[in-house]
Order: C-alpha cells, then sequence, then structure tokens
C-alpha cells in the first residue's frame, strides 16, 4: 500500500528536517559577515569598536553612505568599473563572435591550425602575459589612460573558444538555407547565427563583465591618476588613507557589491548554465 | 559553402581580423616577448629612453638567479608562501562535494503545496520568535519603552561606559532581534524556493570575491572588535574551564589516544595499498593517492593530539594543578589567618613557605587546611581564600599567555591560515559546487537503484557509486584549481596584509619586482616563466595521476 515512490515524497523526515537545518546554519554562515558588514556601515566610528559587545549600533547613521562620496572620488570610481567592464565587454563578445563564426562556419586552408595556435595560449597564465603587456602598453603610449584598461581586453582566445563551441551546435543547414535566399556570409552572420547563439553570447558577457568588474591587477599596475581608478583600485587607496574609519570603509565596499549581485540575480539562469558548461575560467 | 576558396579565405579573415589582431598584439607576440625579455637586464629605470644604457643579452643568468642565487631564497621562500596557501584546495573541493550532495539530497519541499505551507509556516515562526526575542530581552517589555523616560545611568561594563545602561539594553536587544529575523528569513525563503534560494547565497561570496570582500574579511579578522574573535572567545574560555576542571593527566592520554588511533589508521590504509599495489601506473598512482590520504591524515592526527597535549599548559587556570608562587602562597596564608577564627598565623606562614615557587594549588590547600586545623568550615575557608588568591593569579597570567585568540592578519604564524579560511568559505559555494551539481545530475539514477538492491549503505552508496562517477568532474576541478592556486594569493596578500606577516606568494613576487622599486621586467619575465614550468609540471602531473585514477 506504500509504495517507495510516494513514501519518498512524504513531506516531514527527521534526516530531512536535519538536511534542512544543515541549510540553514550554511546559509546563515555564508550571508552573516555581509549582514555584519551592514551594521558596521550604518555605525558611528566611536561605536564600531564595542559592535561585539552591544550587537547593534547605539546611534544608526546612514550618512556614512554620503559621506564615502564626500571623503573620495566614489562616483568616478563607479563609473569608471562600469565604463571599462561595459566597453571591454561590449568589443569581446563582437571580436569574439566574429572570429568564432569564422572558426566554425567558413572553411578556409589552415583554419584549424590557427585555431590550435588560439587554444594553446590558453595554456599560458596570466601572469606571464601581464609583465611584456605592461610594456607593449607602454610603447603604444596607452599608459595611465582608459585605452589601456580596455584594448588589451577588447579580444579574447577563451570568449573565441566557449563561442566556438556554442556555434558548432546551431545546424547548418540554417545557414545553407540562408545561402540558398541570396544571403551573405554576413547576413548569415547577423540574422541567423548570432540570433541562435544568443545564450552563448550571454554567458561570454556576464562573465566578461563580472570579471572586468572585479579586475585588479591590470589596473592596478596600469593607472597612476586618482580620476583613472576603477572601483577595486579606489578601494584598496580609500582603505589605506581612511583604513582607520571602518564604517566608511565597509559601507564603500558594500555599494561595490551591490552590481555584480544584481546581476547575478537577474541572469542567474544563464551564469549557471555557462558555468556547468565549462565556461569557467582557471 | 558560400564562393570560391579564395574568396572564402578573403571573408574568414575579415571575420577574423579584429580577434587577430588582439591576438598577435595582446597574446601571442607578448608571449614571444616575454621570452626574449627573460634573458635580457632589461629594467625601466635603467634601459628607457632617457639613459642611453643599451639592454644587456644576460643568458639564463635571471634564472639562475631565481632558483639557486642571490633571489633564490626569497624565490623559494615565496613558493613555499603559495604552497602552503594551496592547502586550502582539497578542504575547499570537499566541502564544495558536501554543499552539493546537501543541496541534491531535495531536503526542501517538492511540491507547490509544501512549498506554499513552508513560506506561510516559515513567516509565522519568523514573527513569533522574533517577538518572543524581542519581549525577552526588553525589561518590563513594552511600556518601558513606551512610556517612562529613559534610564540616563551609565553603563558600569567595562569598556561601554560612554552609553548609557539602556542604550546597551536596547542595543543587546535590536541585534537578538535583528538575528532571529535573518535566520528566520532564510527558513522562510529556503522553504518557499528551496535549493535555488540557497545554491544563490552559498554563490554570493565567490561572485564577491575581490578587494570589497577582502575589507570586509580585514575587518572581520581584526584582533580586538572583529566578529572572528569576539565569536571565539567565549569558546576558548569554554575550553579554558574544561581544561581546568581537569587533570592534565586526562588531556595526555586523549592526545596519546588520538596518536595511537590515527597511527593505526594510517597502517591500515598504508598496508591495504601496499596489498593492492601492482606493477604499472595505475596501481603505483592509486598508491601515491593513498600516500597523499596518509599524509594529510597523519597531519591532521599529529596536529590534534598536540594541540590536546599542550592545552593543560597553555591554560593557566585555578586549577587544583596551576602552579601558584611562593608570594601568592604566603598571602593566601594571611588571607587565611584573618578569617579562621583561632588559626595560628605563624604556623600558616610557615605551612605555606614550606611550599617551593610554582607549587600547585591543591598542595597549598591541603597545606593550609592542615595548619588550619582541619575542621570541615575552616576547610572551605580556605579553598576560598587559595581559589581567590589564584584567581587573581590568573587574571595577571592571561593578560599574557593562556588560550589566546590569534592576531590573525598581524601573526606571520597565523595570517597564511586566516587567508586560507577566508579563501575556503569564499569558493566552497562557487564554481566548483556548481559543477559538482551537475556532476551528481548526470549520474544515471539506475545505479543508485541496482545499488539499493545490493542493499548498499549511504555510505558506500557514495564510494562505489557517486565518487567514480564524479572522477572526471574531480579531475577538472583539480586541474583547474591547481592552476589557479599557483597563480593566486596576490590580491588578498595586498589587500589584507600588504605582503607582511609572511603572506608573499609568487605573483606578489613578479608585482614587486616588475612594477614596484625597479621595474626589473627581464628578471620578473624570467620568474614568470619559472612559474609556468612549475603549473606546467603540476598539471602533466595531475593528468597523469588523474586519467590512471579515472581509468581505474
Amino acid at each position: 500500500m506504500s509504495d517507495p515512490a510516494t513514501r519518498s515524497r512524504r513531506s516531514f523526515s527527521v534526516p530531512r528536517a536535519l538536511g534542512f537545518a544543515a541549510l540553514v546554519v550554511l546559509g546563515a554562515t555564508f550571508t552573516a559577515p555581509f549582514l555584519w558588514q551592514v551594521l558596521i556601515s550604518l555605525s558611528s566610528l566611536t561605536d564600531v569598536d564595542l559592535l561585539t559587545r552591544t550587537g547593534f549600533p547605539p546611534v544608526l547613521k546612514p550618512e556614512n553612505y554620503p559621506q564615502v562620496f564626500r571623503k573620495v572620488e566614489f562616483a568616478r570610481y563607479f563609473f569608471n568599473s562600469f565604463f571599462v567592464a561595459g566597453w571591454v565587454t561590449l568589443l569581446q563578445v563582437i571580436t569574439s563572435a566574429m572570429a568564432a563564426y569564422a572558426f566554425s562556419r567558413i572553411r578556409w586552408p589552415m583554419r584549424d591550425r590557427v585555431f590550435l595556435l588560439y587554444l594553446a595560449t590558453l595554456m599560458i597564465p596570466g601572469v606571464v602575459l601581464m609583465v611584456p603587456n605592461f610594456a607593449i602598453v607602454l610603447g603604444l603610449g596607452m599608459f595611465n589612460t582608459y585605452w589601456g584598461l580596455i584594448v588589451p581586453a577588447a579580444f579574447s582566445a577563451y570568449g573565441t573558444f566557449l563561442l566556438r563551441q556554442f556555434m558548432l551546435t546551431i545546424p547548418t543547414s540554417l545557414d545553407e538555407a540562408a545561402a540558398i535566399d541570396g544571403a551573405g556570409h554576413w547576413r548569415v552572420f547577423t540574422q541567423v547565427v548570432l540570433p541562435l547563439a544568443r545564450p552563448g553570447l550571454i554567458v561570454l558577457a556576464i562573465f566578461t563583465f563580472l570579471g572586468n568588474y572585479n579586475s585588479f591587477f591590470w589596473p592596478l599596475i596600469l593607472t597612476k591618476d586618482d580620476n583613472l581608478r576603477v572601483l577595486p583600485i579606489g578601494l584598496l587607496a580609500f582603505d589605506s588613507t581612511y583604513g582607520r574609519e571602518t564604517p566608511l570603509i565597509m559601507a564603500g565596499s558594500l555599494m561595490a557589491m551591490v552590481p555584480p549581485v544584481l546581476v547575478f540575480v537577474v541572469l542567474q539562469k544563464y551564469l549557471v548554465k555557462g558555468i556547468q558548461l565549462g565556461a569557467v575560467k582557471g | 559553402m558560400i564562393g570560391s576558396a579564395r574568396r572564402r579565405l578573403l571573408i574568414a579573415l575579415l571575420f577574423l581580423l579584429p580577434s587577430l589582431v588582439g591576438f598577435l598584439v595582446f597574446t601571442a607576440g607578448p608571449i614571444a616577448f616575454s621570452l626574449a625579455m627573460s634573458v635580457t637586464d632589461w629594467a625601466l629605470t635603467k634601459h628607457n629612453p632617457l639613459s642611453d644604457t643599451p639592454i644587456r643579452f644576460v643568458g639564463f643568468e635571471n634564472f639562475l638567479r631565481i632558483l639557486v642565487g642571490d633571489e633564490s631564497h626569497l624565490f623559494w621562500d615565496y613558493f613555499g608562501n603559495t604552497l602552503f596557501l594551496m592547502i586550502g584546495i582539497p578542504i575547499g573541493i570537499a566541502g564544495s562535494l558536501g554543499l552539493a550532495l546537501l543541496l541534491s539530497a531535495r531536503v526542501t519541499p517538492t511540491t507547490r503545496q509544501g512549498r506554499t505551507m513552508g513560506a506561510l509556516w516559515g513567516v509565522a515562526l519568523t514573527a513569533i520568535s522574533c517577538a518572543g526575542v524581542w519581549a525577552s530581552t526588553t525589561p518590563g517589555g513594552a511600556t518601558t519603552l513606551a512610556g517612562a523616560a529613559a534610564p540616563a545611568a551609565r553603563s558600569t561594563e567595562a569598556g561601554l561606559t560612554d552609553l548609557t545602561a539602556h542604550e546597551v539594553q536596547r542595543s543587546r536587544s535590536r541585534g537578538a532581534v535583528l538575528a532571529t529575523a535573518a535566520l528566520g528569513v532564510i527558513v522562510t525563503l529556503g522553504l518557499a524556493f528551496g535549493t535555488v534560494f540557497f545554491r544563490t547565497i552559498f554563490y554570493l561570496p565567490s561572485l564577491l570575491a575581490g578587494v570589497a570582500l577582502f575589507l570586509l574579511w580585514k575587518t572581520l579578522y581584526k584582533p580586538r572588535g572583529g566578529l572572528i574573535n569576539a565569536a571565539l572567545g567565549p569558546v576558548l574560555d569554554g575550553v579554558q574551564a574544561a581544561v581546568g576542571a581537569t587533570p592534565p593527566a586526562l588531556w595526555y592520554a586523549m592526545g596519546l589516544l588520538v596518536w595511537g588511533a590515527g597511527l593505526a589508521l594510517c597502517a591500515r590504509v598504508v598496508l591495504v595499498g601496499a596489498s593492492k599495489l601492482r606493477f604499472g601506473d595505475a596501481g603505483l598512482a592509486s598508491f601515491l593517492g593513498r600516500l597523499g590520504l596518509v599524509a594529510a591524515l597523519g597531519a591532521t592526527v599529529l596536529g590534534a593530539g598536540f594541540v590536546l597535549v599542550q592545552l593543560p599548559a597553555r591554560s593557566l587556570l585555578p586549577s587544583g594543578f596551576a602552579p601558584v608562587s611562593r608570594g601568592d602562597a604566603l598571602d593566601a596564608a594571611r588571607e587565611v589567618a584573618s578569617s579562621v577564627p583561632g588559626a595560628d598565623a605563624e604556623e600558616l606562614r610557615l605551612a605555606a613557605s614550606a611550599l617551593g615557587d610554582q607549587s600547585r594549588v591543591r598542595d597549598l590547600i591541603a597545606a593550609l587546611t592542615g595548619a588550619a586545623g582541619a575542621s570541615p568550615e575552616s576547610a572551605g575557608v580556605v579553598r576560598r581564600a587559595v581559589m581567590n588568591r589564584a584567581s587573581r593569579v590568573r587574571e595577571g597570567l592571561t593578560s599574557g599567555e593562556g588560550l589566546a585568540a590569534p592576531e590573525w592578519l598581524v601573526d606571520s604564524s597565523w595570517a597564511k591560515t586566516a587567508l586560507i579560511v577566508m579563501g575556503v568559505w569564499a569558493g566552497l559555494g562557487g564554481s566548483t559546487m556548481l559543477l559538482y551539481l551537475a556532476g551528481l545530475s548526470n549520474i544515471p539514477p539506475e545505479l543508485y537503484e541496482a545499488s539499493a538492491i545490493d542493499g548498499a549503505s549511504g555510505w558506500n552508496r557514495f564510494i562505489h557509486v557517486t565518487w567514480p562517477q564524479l572522477a572526471p568532474t574531480t579531475f577538472f576541478i583539480v586541474i583547474m584549481a591547481t592552476i589557479g592556486g599557483l597563480q593566486g594569493g596576490f590580491e588578498q596578500a595586498m589587500v589584507m596584509t600588504q605582503g607582511k606577516a609572511d603572506t608573499i606568494v609568487l605573483a606578489y613576487y613578479i608585482y614587486n619586482i616588475a612594477f614596484t622599486d625597479q621595474f626589473q621586467l627581464g628578471l620578473a619575465s624570467a620568474i614568470a616563466w619559472v612559474m609556468f614550468a612549475m603549473i606546467f609540471a603540476m598539471t602533466v602531473l595531475n593528468f597523469r595521476l588523474g586519467s590512471q585514477l579515472t581509468n581505474e
């Protein structure tokens, strides 16, 4: 009368409750630091060291948030981060998609050898490229400019690889049909392949944006002026100047965390799929 | 295909052009350029348009300097730090697998009705417990807050004297309510949205890993006023009290027991491995795997036993076994003489001074009780007097020694551990967990059904079905994590310790050489290539061991 299927659907059992309790405890472990960060960011400087004893700021100070913008060029850092990450994402998706099309849809001599060359460079660690790229960007006169932050990241062997794999899954019968209708490669690319590759493009865009929004080493060595600083570098400088004022530091870093969380919550479906397809950089 | 071969090539090149230019200028070119740089003494401070010094070809001098020459002690030091930080990798992988198993165990309601009910229950439970916490932490409940004027009396608690007692009370109440509410929200959303919700909050830290998150952890790690040590304090006090209330022999025995059990377990793993050892790569790979396991197990057991054995010496408590100095013994004797009627002060003094320096509290009590005339009341008085004295002694001692929480990022023996803990926390629910979740959902259910028919227990199912089926996923994760680990660690160290407290890793070293004082691009390139060789070797090793193990 109770077959295994209905038994497993029973709504409550002790192991399930224990498992759920474990999930809640773990969830609390992952969220507690952020909640604590909110409390610190709302605390006054005199109360912040007592926060572990009082558990809540005796006086709430939301003024800490506007204060961050007055102390440093925080709005500028925000703008720079969005400007750089936005351009890099746009350019990288375009160049990668075009290259991926050439590697997956057009037959030309040496194609697979050139592609293998692309693949081989994926093995080279980023640190190896950092030093010569610095010298190259210096030589091109792009040191301490937006150009230097954007141009070297505007192309990606990895992105090309990712989109090529994606485009290989789109049946070629579609572009052949379009070709019979008289469409050239550019029309096939923009009107057939790109719309079908949309999920792949979105995955690449999310990863590129998040990666560049968090990028640290390259902007650190490449920018000198305060008005070129992106958020991570701005935060680091903020901490080294105003490090004693913990509430302000926490308010600033909390604000910097908002955009990735929004991106993740809205585009979570694509992101998770992308990671599980192996689209994750080492 | 459209067009002739030549036309196709032309069109392909047009499509490829933007990417190819970038590839040549910023990837393929730099690789060659970097190799060339690594055999020169190029430094921007010496060789630039302003100075005329030509760049010299130095052959393998840079590489020799790093590996055996004047830079070698730094290089190998930093390499050691990098490897130490990579201890977090196996811990993180095991933890991520655990999270993935927990998430795929379907412990949250699966039906729409179950979710709705769960959410309603969650909301109700949250509301009730918040109200309960608020009522129990606010004296007099609503009436005090609403009606009576706030008492202006200053708080008498140490460190909180700037606040009124009322403010302290109110803050604590609010903090408790907030914590309860947060927990309630997690429960409610967990019941309502199930696995997706938990997966999202587990993933958040790895999404945010960067300067902002490292600054947060820097605050959490503050030795005083930081959340982590505030949470550790009561735990350490509890341990200290437990150690103080028991004889040291117990802790020594437990330490020996742990060592013995660990030794037995290690021996078993080695012997089983040896008995299965066959000729050829597969057998060797599996044996090496076992040796690794033994090393990890041995290190853990050794450490745990050491902690147990050290505890009595480190927790200086007024137990019967804590040491008392001669001066304190004499003070205690004077106290007893003044409070026990009819006790002979001289006799007490003699009894106390008969004990040497660093005698045990228990012996002091025995001596003074004997001298005071051994009535039951006087024994109690003596015990209290001695304990009073001893607890004052302890206050002096624990301020310097005893079980103090670590000064995480300042102390070079703890800073790397602090970075590992943070890294494991941040990475636990990240892409590794998502990959394992995908891997778990790809295991054919028939395998579990078959093992259920065979009567396999949960553990056996894991060992014989889940783990082997996940081997390709694990293999991929280990390779990526090793590559990332050897290159990583720069940002954390830069933000949290500025390279102090022995936290400089290889990437940080390259940064220092190439981009700080002398801009020695040639030497830095050489270091980068040595690092590449190490990454390459580790990847090849992983591939060999991994492909043997997954084929086994």
